[in-house]
């Protein structure tokens, strides 16, 4: 215990480690750039990233006017999902409103409407979908048809007065997050990205400065091994990123309100494994390149594709199918796998124990690989 | 005139030694592009769903049948001795769909008959396609009981008035216009591209910038005859040939790759497409102006120029969902309108009438651009 704890703090780790933290403190941009930017990003991305569907621009053409077709109108735009936009007195202006984008959905009925319905004939309403966004077309697609349905039972209870109502009925229970907040599923995403990408950043600068001022000379004068002085670098920045790594949470938890059903210390253990991957991956660029600004510059290579390719932000069951393997070499997906199931889904270790086996053997791989080059940069 | 060539001239020769900088102007935009635009989608087409029949009946098994037989839903088996809860905890499926006993008999009986599915709503989107696709899929088992009978043998009077009940239904013929396969990639790729024009050439523009400020040879800038005006737009008019050959670039893409053409007059998009290169390039020069170090101006681009544009201009997520209090920052950010332009000019088509705002909006943003700009630049004097 003794010799550890002096092996820790008297020898010439902790000097070295005590002169990287000093470093990082009078470097003020980088404090600033380890505090300001991952709330402010978590932020930013929680708000403003909502695939919700709603408020979509709903145009009409009423040919019938009667009671039976402004009820169908009024369904339309009971939900949120529709805002009644205007109505057309043609088809053919209704197109051509959907065309420069003044509508998203159009809807048509036709003059015999509320006859055929009189005369129990089948009436035809005609839709139209923007479905430049495939998304949006699917959703409101299903709302239209779903709105439909819900009338025609309506006229079922109502005409046949067995009060019957359609045959089947589904019934949709949704788990985990009931009130379909899409926040948490964004907030959970990119809370792994901020880590790596934060991460890579800072590091990829603290490393940087030393190869342009040209002190790694003086690095090898010292009695430290090599081992001892990419230790010693690792470990103050792993510190300050962890603060970050709570910072952010705290935001998720009191601004987003992101629940915390399962245990945290699998949460923070896996946060942990990203903020090393994250230094791997500043400090291996940092070794390809000869200046900071290359460092950012070769950055913009990885992290892009990084930060998407993840399911952070969309499905990776999105994905096309080669690309979906792909995913299981970024460190983002899995973290962000964890930090659902343990986070929304109150998972334990039984249900994410592989991807935490995957995210610590990214992690040992990148600080491997990093510490391997950065040693031979030394030698 | 003669200046600003030889000023945008010098820009070019140096941007075409710099191996990294090319690379990252001409290769990564286009790679990015291609990659992210195919496989970014909101819409996932094989959502894993379990099927707890608990009722074994013809009835049951050709309602399981039907959601077998879907695009929307992957079935995946339940082992045995397992819930569906389960599974859903596990993350082994994303959808649930538990059918009760009796089933069969209640639909014969002419009761409702009620079937439940759970969905894993951590990812919001996919629970409500989810949801869309369960119900249109029971909707059309209904109607299929309507219109056979609810038995091959026993034709009751039930099964006569469901016949006649759903019968005088209304019916929705949906056209989808502009994209009618649904598919994502002609969404999401116009929208990589124009993400693509937004951080590359902007980068390198900015970098040229600084590089002046922080080796310190904007001084002979200083003490040459060139005014802040044409060294300006010599560095904005390199930076713009640089964003066209890229967009030109892309446009191709998006005819090879991703299968669009331009759906109507084309006018628009080329007059939003200079713009809108303008409009980055004097961004890039006010940023690179403003921050003499190369590092910490990549950073200043990369969070203004990508996170804003990638963030507030609906490229992925709709513009109408920001919530109010930030919504207005969008209506500043340039890549929200040329968004708007280069898709109206893939896909819907619309053209002048369509996106004439859009493009008088960049025009503008670049305009102010390039005055704030001009005016850090115009005394063409060291800072004090």
């Amino acid at each position: 215990m003794r010799r550890v704890w002096s092996a820790l703090f008297g020898g010439r780790f902790w000097a070295l480690a005590l002169k990287e933290l000093r470093q990082i403190r009078r470097d003020r941009r980088l404090t600033i750039s380890l505090i300001v930017p991952p709330t402010l990003q978590v932020l930013l991305f929680g708000f403003a990233l909502d695939s919700d569907v709603r408020n979509l621009k709903l145009g009409i053409v009423d040919e019938s006017r009667t009671l039976e077709s402004r009820e169908l109108i009024s369904v339309l735009t009971q939900n949120r999902t529709f805002r009644l936009a205007g109505s057309y007195p043609t088809a053919a202006t209704l197109g051509e409103a959907l065309s420069i984008g003044r509508l998203d959905v159009g809807v048509v009925v036709p003059y015999d409407f509320a006859r055929r319905r009189m005369r129990g004939r089948p009436a035809t309403v005609q839709v139209l979908l923007n479905a430049a966004n495939a998304n949006t077309a699917q959703i409101a697609q299903g709302y239209v048809e779903g709105a439909v349905a819900f009338l025609n039972r309506d006229v079922n209870n109502r005409d046949l007065n067995g009060g019957r109502a359609a045959p089947v009925e589904l019934r949709t229970a949704f788990l985990y997050n009931p009130g379909l907040v899409n926040a948490w599923f964004v907030v959970t995403g990119v809370f792994g990205t901020l880590i790596i990408l934060n991460g890579s950043l800072v590091s990829a600068a603290t490393m940087i400065r030393e190869k342009e001022r040209g002190t790694v000379e003086q690095l090898l004068m010292t009695p430290a091994s090599a081992l001892e002085v990419v230790t010693a670098k690792i470990v103050p920045l792993f510190v300050l990123l962890m603060v970050m790594v709570a910072l952010v949470l705290a935001v998720a938890r009191l601004v987003f309100g992101v629940p915390l059903r399962g245990n945290p210390a699998l949460v923070l253990a896996a946060c942990a494994c990203c903020v090393l991957t994250g230094i791997g991956l500043g400090t291996l660029t940092s070794t390809f390149a000869r200046s900071a600004s290359q460092t950012q510059l070769i950055s913009f290579f990885i992290n892009p594709p990084l930060a998407m390719l993840s399911g952070g932000l969309t499905p990776i069951e999105a994905m096309p199918k080669w690309v979906q393997p792909v995913t299981l070499f970024n460190p983002i997906a899995h973290f962000a796998t964890i930090a659902r199931s343990v986070l929304i889904k109150g998972g334990g270790l039984d249900v994410v124990y592989p991807n935490l086996l995957a995210l610590i053997a990214l992690a040992s791989l990148f600080v491997g690989i990093s510490a391997w080059r950065f040693r031979r940069q030394l030698s | 005139m003669r200046r600003i060539l030889a000023q945008a001239r010098k820009e070019l020769t140096q941007l075409v030694r710099d191996r990294l900088a090319l690379g990252l102007v001409l290769v990564l935009p286009l790679c990015l592009t291609a990659l992210l635009g195919t496989s970014i989608s909101l819409t996932v087409t094989d959502i894993p769903i379990v099927i707890q029949d608990l009722d074994q009946t013809p009835l049951s098994r050709r309602y399981a049948d039907m959601f077998r037989s879907s695009l929307t839903f992957r079935v995946v088996t339940l082992p045995p001795a397992t819930s569906p809860a389960t599974m859903l905890d596990w993350g082994a499926t994303r959808a649930a769909l538990i059918i009760p006993e009796h089933f069969e008999r209640q639909i014969r009986r002419g009761r409702p008959a009620e079937a439940q599915v759970l969905v894993d709503a951590t990812d919001g989107n996919t629970a409500r396609l989810t949801r869309g696709s369960a119900g249109a899929i029971t909707r059309a088992f209904a109607q299929q009981l309507a219109q056979t009978g609810t038995g091959a043998t026993i034709q009751t009077a039930t099964s006569a008035t469901i016949r006649t009940g759903t019968s005088a239904t209304i019916r929705t013929a949906t056209r989808l216009w502009f994209n009618p396969g649904r598919d994502p990639g002609k969404f999401y790729g116009p929208g990589f591209l124009v993400l693509g024009l937004s951080i590359f050439p902007t980068v390198i523009a900015a970098l040229a910038m600084s590089r002046e400020g922080e080796q310190k040879t904007i001084l002979q800038v200083y003490v040459s005859s060139i005014s802040a005006h044409e060294f300006l737009l010599g560095k904005i008019l390199a930076g713009m040939a640089i964003g066209l050959a890229q967009c030109l670039l892309g446009v191709g893409l998006m005819y090879t790759l991703f299968g669009l053409q331009f759906a109507g007059d084309p006018t628009p998009f080329v007059a939003g497409s200079v713009l809108y290169v303008f409009c980055m390039a004097a961004f890039a020069s006010l940023v690179g102006a403003a921050i003499p170090n190369q590092a910490a101006a990549v950073q200043a681009v990369a969070l203004g120029g990508f996170l804003l544009s990638f963030l507030l201009s609906g490229l992925i997520f709709p513009i109408e969902n920001i919530p109010d209090g930030l919504r207005w920052v969008s209506n500043l950010v340039q890549a929200r309108y040329y968004v708007v332009i280069v898709r109206d000019a893939f896909l819907q088509g619309g053209g002048w009438p369509a996106v004439w705002w859009a493009v008088l909006a960049v025009g503008a943003i670049g305009l102010v651009f390039y005055t704030l700009a001009w005016r850090s630049m115009r005394r063409m004097q060291v800072k004090a």
